[in-house]
């Protein structure tokens, strides 16, 4: 009679499990097995043609080589150059800097989002949010609209010495720069303005009561809380920025390469696939070995504040 | 909070300079659209010529179209696959599949330009072995989908977390069958995530331009791509100020439409809750 009744009910629940792995398969896996196909299998066929030699027209064959890393360090037929250990520097400098930068402007921003009657923080973070909805082209030509060489900015910096006369702020490093902050402030703004509006402010008056005040009032009671939105916002900058095509593309030429123009130029004007593979494959280094690190920063201070990623 | 009239000073001074630095740029552009001369940055006079031009350009307004059809086309495929992973994850999380949130995420993390590459070397390869999928609006749409799917199951996944898990004990006691629940539950309950999931699914498709460029073929030139190659053949120009402004001005009605919607709304809610009615 139990043994009867077991096997019922093991029944039941192999009906119950089959069901579920039938809606599983129907519900996930074809947005998975399209991910999977579409980008998982491409980059991993990317990550292994880094390892194969490049032929005439830029198409790869056997043998596998680590020439492309040879390259990718400098190393080429004309002896060794600095070249993309430069361009490397600049990325990382530039995403750096990026982010500092945001975290300057959007830190005392979030403050006065906050600071203002509840009905007008929408309206003042969608003003914030609204020109990243036009296109990044768009967003980028702006800058080279504003920077070329017959501009009042221009002449600003003309007759100050800082470019020669009749030049343009761009093709600079500078002009990266402030493409780069142009197009990913509202990325550092939104988390931080998310944390500085859940700010616990009891915590605050605590310290006011123990007479901390000023800077110690602020490190103490105010930055700890913003720590979390912080680092989102960091990830949400400097990831992409350290990965931007468009922003050194059209602010920077050939002059002022990123990593992501690099990359670029070794699919379009001269073909080297294993080359401009292995320059990808050190793009993804970096960015999930970032990733990974802010990551743990995140976790370490205990708040669910991972979920962004 | 009561900030002190200092703090409020300060923060104010250093605001509204921001939103200069936001908006300039933008309204540069919108003026120059309007100016008569062709080459100088110098404003010269007023001038409507470069948007008459404009719509007389078949190239802009074959890459419009094409933006449209790639963008309705790849959105709908994308809100489907996302919407069924999104409630798949959703429903099904039990199974603590990490590698599962890994690779719903990776489209996400993926640099747009490795993601690009990535795309176009594995559609040149399947191209060369199958002879289908040359480069053209298909694959530069399957490419769009793989990134549109990770943001439509966000949506309609987050959607579902706010809902009361009772609803599908609910459901399953009173012998609904999965197909049952997905379509008489799961569909009516996310709605509005689903067509959020959509209309954010078209934008960034329509927006897109990394992974478009590497994706595209030489008959399959949307508007960010005409857009760059104008500006990267020609640099600063009224006519691409011209279509510029006009994005732009889609932007400001999209934002003021959401603006209103989300208002009529409120104001819809209203009258249940008239002790809110204060201000």
């Amino acid at each position: 009679m139990a043994s009867s009744l077991g096997t019922t009910e093991r029944a039941h629940s192999g009906r119950r499990s089959e069901r579920f792995a039938l809606g599983f398969v129907l519900t996930v896996a074809p947005g998975a097995l399209w991910i999977i196909l579409f980008l998982l299998a491409p980059s991993i066929l990317v990550i292994a043609m880094a390892f194969l030699s490049n032929g005439d027209y830029g198409s790869p064959h056997l043998p596998m080589t680590l020439d492309a890393f040879r390259r990718v360090l400098g190393f080429s037929v004309l002896g060794w150059s600095n070249g993309n250990l430069k361009t490397l520097w600049r990325s990382l400098v530039q995403s750096a800097t990026a982010a500092v930068a945001t975290i300057l402007v959007a830190y005392p921003l979030a403050f006065f989002i906050v600071s203002r009657r509840s009905y007008l923080r929408p309206l003042l973070l969608l003003m914030v949010i609204l020109p990243s909805w036009t296109n990044q082209v768009i967003r980028t030509y702006a800058w080279m609209e504003l920077l070329a060489p017959d501009t009042s900015l221009s002449h600003l910096a003309q007759e100050s010495g800082l470019i020669a006369p009749h030049m343009g702020l761009f093709p600079s490093d500078f002009a990266i720069f402030l493409g780069l902050i142009y197009n990913y402030l509202p990325y550092m703004v939104l988390p931080l303005y998310a944390a500085v509006e859940k700010l616990d402010w009891t915590i605050v008056e605590v310290g006011r009561d123990l007479y901390a005040s000023g800077y110690r009032l602020f490190w103490h009671t105010v930055f700890p809380q913003t720590l979390p939105g912080l680092l989102a916002g960091i990830i949400l900058v400097a990831i992409p920025a350290f990965g931007d095509f468009v922003v050194p593309q059209l602010l920077g030429g050939n002059k002022f390469l990123m990593l992501g123009n690099l990359i670029a130029n070794q699919f379009t004007s001269t073909p080297d696939w294993p080359y401009g593979a292995a320059l990808a494959l050190v793009m993804l280094c970096f960015t999930f070995a970032g990733l990974f690190v802010f990551r743990r920063v995140a976790r370490r201070l205990g708040r669910g504040e991972g979920q962004i990623l | 909070m009561n900030f002190s009239r200092s703090l409020r000073t300060y923060l104010a001074l250093h605001s509204w300079p921001v939103f200069l630095f936001l908006y300039a740029p933008l309204a540069i552009i919108v003026l120059f659209s309007f100016n008569r001369s062709p080459v100088s940055v110098q404003f010269t006079g007023f001038s409507t010529a470069w948007y008459t031009s404009l719509f007389h350009n078949q190239d802009i307004l074959a890459a419009l179209g094409r933006s449209l059809e790639l963008g309705i086309g790849s959105a709908s495929l994308g809100t489907v696959l996302g919407t069924l992973l999104g409630y798949g994850v959703y429903r099904y999380r039990a199974a603590g599949l990490a590698w599962l949130g890994l690779l719903v995420y990776l489209p996400i993390i993926m640099p747009s330009i490795v993601f690009g590459i990535s795309e176009m070397i594995f559609f040149t390869y399947v191209h060369q072995f199958t002879g289908f999928l040359s480069a053209g609006l298909l694959t530069m749409g399957v490419a769009h989908v793989t990134f549109q799917i990770p943001y439509v199951a966000l949506v309609v996944y987050s959607r579902l977390v706010g809902l009361d898990r009772h609803l599908f004990d609910a459901a399953q006691d009173l012998y609904a069958n999965p197909w049952k629940i997905f379509f008489h539950l799961v569909l009516p309950v996310t709605r509005p995530a689903v067509v959020a999931g959509f209309l954010l699914a078209f934008t960034l498709s329509f927006d897109d331009f990394v992974i478009s460029f590497f994706t595209s073929g030489p008959d399959s030139m949307t508007l960010p791509l005409y857009i760059y190659g104008a500006v990267a053949k020609k640099g600063v120009s009224p006519e691409i100020n011209a279509v510029a402004s006009l994005m732009i001005g889609m932007v400001l009605v999209a934002a003021i439409t959401n603006l209103l919607v989300s208002r009529s709304k409120e104001q819809a809610q209203r009258p249940s809750r008239p002790w809110l009615r204060s201000h």
